[in-house]
């Protein structure tokens, strides 16, 4: 699709361009050694980063490019959890008519959503987690609730990032967070929901995105 | 920078989303959806009002918020967006031609359109640009029609908040402006569904600049009188 093909690069070019100099990616994995422990972290998967992440909290120091990482690692993921979610509905939720085509068309984002970040991360994106959607996958009723559930966590959790990230990552970070809100307006629709119930989305912070991606099936 | 500003993060979000809401427009907006729908969901219509109060700062609270002028000048390019989304689905309420699912879902949006453009005037004060004068030229008073031109306002609405968001120098305001612009996001998507095309079409949306907005806007005609700034503290002009 149009438009689709230069987002990752884009991406990781917001993480490795700097308001004042560009960095190499040599010294941009140099830079790295000065975050410690977040290092060696970062090697060992996400979740583990994940909860360094939320012992840093949400008010964070002034954006920079060690924190737009921190922060590509959590929403990392979140895609990772659609992807798997919407997955494994396809497989086996019996999703059909409007409800399938949505699955479908959101499942192709979140699969470029996911390109993307683990470009923007490198060697320091994390490995898939494992998942235990339960019930959540295995009917149409439970598919759509959940997705609903989902895609609005997905926006509030972007949106309560942005203050946190560089202008360029989240200008990157801008072009998602509006489709994932378009996936959770779209489900809302089709179940009949008011699909933008609120007139400013209600942001989350990094530790509610990831105990909210807990509760709907992420293991790991 | 807003005078309560941070330079570190955003420590004090949470106070800043109780800010009271004084507002009649955000009452309109949850009322609105209650009635619109039987059941609450997660994140829901208890958010509702809440979500809106984000931009009635501590600082607007207290006398004129001092924003950069970069900020005021992104702020009002925002507000005649708003008050052109505002007065289309307020004009096709009032037409009668609005039915079933197009009907109640253009009383939920203009209610959140309205309550866009009230938070905005309250930022910006004195700053504000006042109200243009529009001809929607018919488009309210066909629900096809109806239909194509929100689908067409909406999806401008979040190319340009996306254009102007990296930009904001105050992060109050930013946190307030990514909440608008995935709302008009949603809107985009339930106007699209309802219209019958797909809600979503790419993995990316793309930013538009103000520049290019604006020509598309004018190209609409649909703005019949521009707005003015108005008069600062500058002696009127005489030319004789």
């Amino acid at each position: 699709m149009k438009g689709n093909g230069d987002a990752p690069s884009a991406m990781r070019r917001a993480l490795s361009s700097d308001q004042s100099s560009y960095e190499p990616a040599a010294k941009f994995s140099r830079s790295h050694a000065i975050m410690g422990t977040a290092v060696a972290a970062a090697g060992l998967g996400g979740a583990r980063l994940i909860d360094r992440l939320l012992q840093t909290g949400d008010a964070l120091a002034t954006p920079s490019k060690a924190q737009d990482e921190r922060i590509l690692q959590l929403v990392l993921q979140l895609e990772y959890t659609e992807v798997a979610f919407y997955e494994q509905a396809l497989r086996n939720a019996g999703l059909q008519g409007e409800l399938r085509q949505f699955a479908q068309t959101a499942l192709g984002h979140e699969r470029q959503h996911l390109a993307a970040i683990r470009n923007a991360l490198g060697s320091k994106a994390g490995p898939k987690p494992s998942f235990d959607f339960g019930r959540n996958t295995k009917s149409q009723s439970a598919f759509q609730e959940t997705a609903i559930k989902l895609e609005d966590l997905a926006v509030a959790a972007y949106n309560g990032q942005a203050t946190n990230l560089t202008a360029a990552t989240l200008a990157a970070a801008a072009e998602i967070v509006s489709v994932e809100a378009r996936h959770a307006a779209w489900a809302r629709a089709i179940a009949g929901e008011v699909a933008a119930p609120d007139p400013v989305d209600k942001p989350i912070t990094a530790k509610e995105a990831v105990e909210g991606l807990h509760e709907i099936g992420l293991k790991s | 920078m807003t005078a309560n500003e941070s330079p570190h993060g955003f420590p004090n979000f949470d106070a800043f989303l109780t800010v009271v809401d004084r507002d009649a427009a955000l009452r309109e907006v949850r009322e609105t959806a209650e009635t619109s729908t039987s059941r609450r969901r997660f994140l829901g219509l208890t958010a509702a009002g809440v979500g809106a109060a984000m931009l009635f700062t501590d600082a607007t609270a207290k006398a004129a918020p001092r924003l950069a002028v970069s900020d005021i000048s992104i702020l009002n390019y925002a507000l005649v967006l708003e008050y052109l989304q505002a007065s289309f689905y307020t004009e096709a309420e009032r037409s009668g031609a609005l039915t079933g699912k197009t009907a109640a879902a253009a009383r939920v949006v203009g209610a959140t359109e309205r309550a866009h453009v009230k938070a905005f005037l309250k930022l910006l004060g004195s700053n504000a640009v006042k109200r243009p004068a529009f001809d929607f030229q018919g488009v309210t008073e066909n629900q096809r029609a109806f239909l194509k031109t929100a689908v067409a306002f909406e999806d401008l609405a979040v190319a340009a908040y996306k254009g102007q968001a990296p930009k904001l120098r105050s992060r109050p305001v930013l946190a307030a402006a990514v909440g608008i612009h995935s709302v008009e996001a949603r809107h985009a998507a339930w106007m699209r569904e309802l219209f019958g095309i797909t809600p979503a079409v790419n993995a990316f949306d793309k930013p538009a600049s103000r520049t290019r907005i604006t020509r598309i806007v004018a190209s609409t005609h649909f703005i019949v009188q521009q707005p003015k700034m108005k008069r600062r503290r500058r002696p009127p002009d005489y030319s004789g």
